[in-house]
């Protein structure tokens, strides 16, 4: 019967089983405030996070490449000649 | 003539141009046809118009259309799904290889990650198969949401989710080759035997 009730407390397999929507914040109210929680009295399962959370800023900052935006625009606005 | 419908539509897509090139040369990777498969996008999403519904997200709706391209464009091109063995893509995966690696401290792997090669994570990401770059490219780094996400690519939110978790872990082992190839795992930084 207790199977299905939610947990007081999340332990690390919770959070490493959480972990993805946590960073994608994803998670529900309560779900984040126990996942906090624990990061909170955690520190192994609270680094791993923070590594996370940097490597996901990491891929952001670094994938950017320079777009040629002038002449997206210049094509844009010939082919919106074009068509008028 | 500029007609109202233009001066909207440029107005409305102008600001993502970059996003949507940037996403465009992930997925195509090469500038040229980056830029066929904007242009393209461009003229889909002016044709249709009509059909785009004031006051939803139109960078979804356009992103969608980007990606519905790309995949018609490049039907054939797109290699079938390769068969990659995931029973060992543990969470956490390259923390826990820099972890076991002797003498890292957390700053250096906080390190790590600042010295990657901007280009490193560029091929990391290319080499990914396109459905698990394609969630990871609109997830990390376009910023979508799940259910935007699902919206975009026309798939079911836990598909969404098992191509994002697949994608990123597939990513930090790519990653972790790189680290060792490049020399950034040193002598004295000698992995546990």
């Amino acid at each position: 019967m207790t199977s299905k009730k939610k947990p007081d407390h999340y332990n690390c397999a919770d959070v490493e089983k959480l972990a993805q929507q946590y960073l994608d914040n994803q998670l529900d109210e309560e779900q984040r405030r126990l996942f906090n929680e624990h990061l909170d009295y955690c520190l192994p399962c609270d680094k791993k996070i923070e590594f996370e959370k940097k490597l996901k800023e990491i891929v952001r900052l670094k994938t950017r490449d320079k777009a040629p935006v002038s002449l997206l625009k210049a094509k844009l606005s010939k082919m919106l000649n074009d068509l008028s | 003539m500029v007609s109202e419908k233009q001066k909207e539509f440029s107005k409305l897509i102008e600001p993502h141009l970059h996003s949507l090139y940037s996403t465009a040369l992930r997925m195509t990777h090469n500038q040229n046809d980056a830029e066929d498969l904007v242009q393209d996008t461009l003229y889909k999403a002016f044709r249709a118009l009509e059909q785009f519904q004031k006051d939803t997200n139109f960078r979804a709706w356009v992103f969608r259309i980007l990606v519905n391209t790309f995949i018609t464009a490049y039907r054939k091109a797109i290699k079938q799904p390769q068969k990659v063995s995931y029973d060992d893509l543990e969470e956490f995966f390259l923390y826990k290889r820099l972890d076991e690696t002797v003498g890292l401290q957390e700053t250096s792997k906080e390190d790590f990650l600042e010295n990657i090669f901007d280009d490193d994570i560029k091929e990391a990401l290319e080499n990914l198969p396109y459905q698990f770059r394609l969630v990871v490219l609109l997830c990390d780094v376009e910023g979508f949401s799940y259910n935007e996400i699902a919206n975009i690519i026309d798939a079911p939110l836990g598909t969404v989710m098992s191509r994002l978790y697949r994608g990123r872990k597939l990513l930090q082992r790519y990653l972790w080759n790189y680290a060792k190839k490049r020399g950034y795992i040193k002598d004295d930084f000698k992995e546990k035997a």
